[in-house]
């Protein structure tokens, strides 16, 4: 045999060389633009016509399986595998939900796990600085901001300046180990459960102890278990004992001085943010992803445990530095896990934040009327709405914050019928699905902003945490459900009828009854004036009541509108439209089935 | 582990062993060495009766600076050795057979350094294969008995232990880790090749990057190998072709690949264990080799040709943290590269270029798994991309030994972004200066840089980490003068500068993350003879 080609593989080495070049993957590697440094923007122009959809991003949407580190599916108290490539992959969703706005979990990385439970929440910070690696990294954050961005929707931020994940221990016993114990005889000497992590409040600090007696205060000692990552908090001063007030855990909400300097329960200590340096690091740290992010609000964490002038600080310096960058309107409101309304519009003063959860609402509106709406014996007249609405700019602020979202307060309330803090309204409603659809009702419409808990729309119905905070992948991401085409029909309404976002409030029917009365669990208000345009209008007539058709009529009292006589009102809601027309001095019968409502607008302003 | 630590430069060892042999003195070295080895490793029990044969390996180590040349016309009538390569003609003495022996070979590296802050001199690449000089200490010893029983056919038994450092004087721990590197039986039949057994199967390396970017197996299986062309020219040019097939398992002890689980005994009482996965990764691969060699000098080329076929089935696995089942797809790759050298025949000089694309499975090396997946936790769009080019020239009293490579990584993730997605590559030169026949001083100098998918934390691209290195290396080499020559021992001092990103790619706890410039001072030795790892 002769080789006529000595080197026979002349012409397939060629090709190799050429394929090796053009093959998948040789290209340079890059990150896509959008995982790149955004220019900051403002991306809203009235908070009010958004409504917020907040979103347990662990429990949304798992888009990438490579992080899934130590998730136990099924498992509430433990990471499920949601993710924001995930929340970014299935935007369509939300988006035909109505949804303009999403509240996502805090970014941030946290201490892994804390007594076989999951910092799968966000609320456990160790790192400022880091991305959670559960949900992803700093270019799928960016990702998800820029695709919720492309479709007009925004994107806010939750964060905790109050405390940090349980990153120490106070040395009672000065051993240098973090014990559990039972102190005492039971007889001679009171019995006592003492945990080093969450100690009870002591006004002269937690304070060590031996047989001989007091010994001063306890030493903070910061675990080192870099398994779960529970070290020493970032960045710099939160890393140190100075960083953190050492009262212990909080017995008395109502004290001030317990609420502001002891810790949240749980061993979550509280940050001193009296210091200047603890304020310019909260400061820095947080605006720093809404710049790295392009985030356009923050929803900050239990504000009332945090003094108010800190708030007065974090404010003026978030706002002034993202106004320096292009961004304005820039939301912050505050969770204040309080009923007191004088307490939550305290923090609304001017000066200091935009709004806050309307958590006096939740329990005086939707948990006392709506939810209680089986209970004939604990529900509430809706009178209890007037009465509360009506301190609205008594309790809040009545100026929008300078160079902030650019509403004021008062008409800024974010509104919500249940969240991750609290048992679903189904849970407490049992099962109640009228109720929870009339509920929504009266959120969407309200002023202020709506914000829905992720899996309302599904009908969960879980009760306090963690079975609150079920996994929403599991319903197929259905859009076909009553609830979700109810809410999604609300949103439409809002969207399309400017007086449903933008217009002043007045109740114009309200009662005490909740029994066989006419106008039982009865209330109506109107949408009117404000900053609306060209005379919009819309009446909200709501029935509360689960077993009678109510009528805004009392014996001889008759609802009055604002509309003259002779207008035509349709309601919009209905599939089959009822038209009204407005009766000699604006008096107006709206009669409504059980738990069901009805929205009317002018005749001449129905929109198709 | 990394790929680095896996693949030490025993192969280059016994490629140049003709290199070493060829060199008189080196010879007679050689074979009291060898004799001294052997007789150690086997208690003295050597056939004595039967002359020391160092058996040159077939294939070359850097490229072709090892191919085996034309054997020699006439062995030195005073060396009690014989060399006999490959498809030689058995000795004309009457029935000479069966000849038998014992060979020992060994490969190692042992260094200590300082990086004159009080502490221990720490490597410092940021790629897969940077310049080797901080590579951590390892070891091969290999004992072999060959047997020639016939002209036709002969065997060896290759067995070869690997010792990972750091080890025991410098540790203090006597339990070293040690590793069945080679174990396996070969068979000649005229100019057809069989072997069966655990075994390193590699091509040529680029030395100073410790890399084997083609062919670089270790399994457990089979392969065969036979010249299927030979001719020479009117001019004297020859042309030889060769062929290599080979087929391999493993099974790494990962829950990608085996779970052994405890379950309830079926009877009385207690568990019994079961194997819960079992998916061996099959490799297969075919090696086309084709060497010419000049009729008018030593020079020639060499052109391989190179594939693989890889497969993983189908399986499950339980998360013992969740206890719920998990399903792993299966999966299948390829690999495809060639490597074109030119050698001079002189001297070691060479000069080789490779070309790699794998995909898939075979996108991983045998020794790993992958640690990310798409959406079904396949890795069928896994990708590697290899341009990668070593060689050597000596000239005089110069020398110059170098290497560099250019690598793309993609797992099969969907994401844009992550640390698996990335390109990287070096650049090593070593120019020498061999100031006498045993002294000589070598700077080794380096650029390496990696840019991986994900955020720059100290900008807003993807992460760019670089390091330049610069290394002066005044050696004795008792063998005399050549890149390869060995053992080697020398002392050393780096200076590696460090930029951001480098610096980034550290726990922010590390020193590594802060310090721009690392020092490592010291001194070591390397060593390789004798040994055999290829067919």
């Amino acid at each position: 045999m002769r080789n006529t080609n000595p080197f026979l593989s002349r012409s397939v080495f060629g090709a190799l060389f050429a394929t090796a070049l053009m093959a998948p993957g040789s290209g340079c590697v890059s990150v896509p633009d959008e995982g790149k440094q955004p220019a900051l923007a403002t991306h809203v122009e009235d908070w009010r016509d958004e409504v917020i959809y907040q979103v347990l991003v662990d429990r949304y949407a798992n888009g990438d399986a490579n992080n899934d580190y130590k998730v136990q599916p099924g498992a509430l108290a433990r990471y499920q595998g949601g993710d924001w490539r995930g929340l970014a992959q299935n935007l369509d969703y939300v988006q035909s939900l109505g949804v303009t706005t999403l509240w996502i979990s805090p970014v941030v990385k946290n201490v892994e796990t804390d007594a076989n439970v999951d910092a799968y929440h966000g609320y456990w910070a160790q790192d400022l600085t880091q991305t959670n690696p559960h949900f992803g990294d700093l270019a799928d954050l960016r990702e998800l901001t820029a695709a919720a961005h492309k479709r007009n929707m925004k994107v806010v931020l939750d964060i905790v300046t109050n405390h940090m994940g349980q990153a120490f221990f106070y040395d009672m016993n000065l051993n240098g180990v973090p014990d559990t114990n039972v102190f005492g005889t039971g007889t001679s000497s009171p019995v006592q459960h003492i945990s080093e992590y969450d100690p009870d409040w002591d006004p002269r600090g937690v304070q060590a102890f031996s047989a001989a007696g007091n010994a001063g205060r306890a030493p903070i000692v910061f675990i080192q278990d870099a398994s779960i990552n529970r070290v020493p908090p970032q960045p710099g001063i939160l890393g140190t004992a100075a960083a953190y007030h050492g009262f212990g855990r909080i017995l008395n909400y109502d004290d001030p001085a317990q609420r502001t300097l002891g810790d949240f329960p749980g061993g979550l200590k509280d940050v001193a943010t009296e210091l200047p340096d603890v304020r310019a690091t909260m400061v820095d740290s947080y605006t720093r992803w809404v710049e790295l992010a392009d985030l356009d609000g923050f929803r900050i964490d239990t504000v009332k445990h945090v003094e108010h002038e800190f708030w007065q600080v974090f404010t003026a310096a978030v706002r002034a530095r993202l106004a320096k960058q292009g961004k304005n309107r820039f939301l912050m409101f505050g969770e204040s896990f309080d009923g007191n309304d004088q307490l939550l519009g305290s923090y609304t003063v001017p000066g200091e934040l935009d709004s806050v959860f309307y958590f006096s609402q939740h329990y005086a509106v939707y948990r006392d009327i709506f939810v209680n709406a089986h209970d004939p014996k604990s529900q509430k007249g809706t009178d209890q709405i007037t009465q509360l609405w009506a301190q609205k700019k008594t309790h809040y602020g009545t100026v929008p914050q300078t160079d902030g979202a650019g509403v004021a307060p008062y008409k800024l309330l974010v509104n919500f019928l249940d969240n991750h803090d609290v048992a679903r309204f189904l849970s407490d409603a049992a099962g109640d699905k009228d109720a929870l659809r009339n509920a929504l009702t009266l959120l969407v419409t309200e002023d202020g902003i709506p914000c829905i808990y992720y899996g309302t729309e599904q009908d969960f119905s879980g009760g306090n945490d963690p079975a609150n905070r079920e996994i929403l992948w599991t319903s197929g991401f259905d859009t076909s459900g009553d609830t979700f085409r109810h809410v999604a029909k609300l949103t439409a309404l809002r969207k399309k009828y400017e007086a449903l976002r933008r217009a002043d409030t007045k109740v114009v029917w309200s009662s005490a009854h909740t029994g066989a009365e006419s106008d039982a669990g009865m209330f109506a208000f109107e949408r009117a004036g404000g900053d609306v345009s060209a005379g919009g209008y819309a009446l909200v007539v709501l029935n509360t009541n689960a077993k009678n058709r109510g009528n805004t009529q009392d014996g001889m009292k008759t609802m009055t509108v604002s509309q003259p006589a002779g207008t035509v009102l349709v309601d919009v809601l209905d599939p089959n439209p009822v038209q009204l027309t407005v009766g000699t001095g604006g008096t107006l019968a709206v009669t409504v089935d059980p738990q069901k409502a009805r929205i009317f607008v002018p005749q001449a302003q129905v929109k198709p | 582990m990394t790929h680095a630590t896996l693949s030490p430069s025993l192969q280059s060892a016994c490629k140049r062993m003709k290199s070493l042999v060829s060199h008189r003195r080196a010879r007679r070295l050689l074979a009291t060495l060898v004799s001294m080895s052997a007789l150690a490793m086997i208690g003295g029990v050597a056939h004595a009766q039967n002359p020391v044969v160092v058996h040159s390996p077939n294939l070359p180590g850097p490229a072709a600076t090892a191919e085996p040349e034309p054997p020699a016309e006439k062995p030195p009538e005073t060396l009690p050795t014989v060399i006999v390569p490959p498809g030689t003609a058995a000795p004309t003495e009457a029935s000479p057979y069966p000849q038998g022996k014992f060979e020992f070979g060994s490969y190692g590296r042992v260094r200590v350094a300082s990086d004159l802050r009080g502490g221990t001199g720490r490597p410092s690449n940021i790629v897969s294969h940077g310049a080797r000089f901080d590579e951590s200490d390892y070891a091969e010893l290999e004992l072999r008995r060959e047997d020639k029983i016939t002209a036709d056919v002969d065997s060896k038994v290759v067995a070869t232990m690997a010792l990972f450092g750091p080890f025991f004087h410098f540790t203090g721990n006597p339990s070293d880790n040690i590793g069945v590197r080679n174990l396996y039986a070969q068979a000649r039949y005229k100019d057809v090749t069989i072997w069966a057994g655990a075994r390193m199967y590699r091509g040529d390396d680029i030395y100073v990057l410790d890399y084997w970017p083609l062919d670089n197996q270790n399994t457990v299986g089979g392969g065969v190998g036979a010249k299927v062309y030979e001719t020479k020219a009117e001019n004297g040019t020859s042309y030889e072709t060769k062929v290599q097939a080979h087929f391999g398992m493993n099974r790494l002890d990962d829950t990608y690949q085996y779970q052994k689980l405890s379950v309830v005994a079926p009877f009385g009482f207690g568990t019994t264990d079961i194997a819960k996965l079992d998916r061996p990764r099959m490799v297969e691969t075919l090696k086309l080799r084709e060497l010419v060699k000049s009729g008018k000098d030593k020079s020639g080329f060499k052109v391989i040709l190179y594939g693989e076929a890889q497969e993983l089935s189908a399986g499950v696995y339980t998360d013992t943290n969740t206890h719920v089942e998990q399903p792993l797809p299966s999966e299948t790759g390829y690999l495809i590269g060639s490597e074109l050298a030119y050698f001079t025949g002189e001297r070691d000089t060479y000069v080789a270029l490779f070309l790699k694309h794998a995909r898939g499975i075979a996108a991983y090396d045998p020794l790993s798994v992958p640690l990310t997946f798409a959406g079904d936790r396949s890795v069928g769009d896994a990708s590697e991309s290899l341009v990668a080019l070593g060689g050597n020239y000596e000239r005089g009293a110069f020398g110059l030994v170098g290497g560099a490579y250019f690598r793309a990584f993609r797992d099969a993730s969907a994401n844009q972004t992550g640390t698996q997605k990335y390109d990287e590559g070096a650049i090593v030169l070593r120019p020498q200066a061999y100031i006498t026949d045993h002294f000589g001083v070598a700077l080794d100098a380096s650029y390496q840089a990696r840019r991986t998918a994900i955020i720059d934390p100290n900008g807003s691209g993807a992460l760019s980490a670089s390091v330049v290195r610069a290394a002066l290396m005044p050696y004795f080499s008792p063998w005399g003068r050549g890149s390869f020559k060995r053992p080697q021992i020398y002392a050393i001092y780096a200076a590696t500068f460090r930029d951001s990103g480098a610096r980034a790619l550290y726990a922010a706890e590390d020193v590594f993350a802060q310090r721009k410039i690392e020092h490592f001072a010291g001194i070591g030795a390397e060593w390789w003879f004798n040994s055999s790892s290829y067919p």
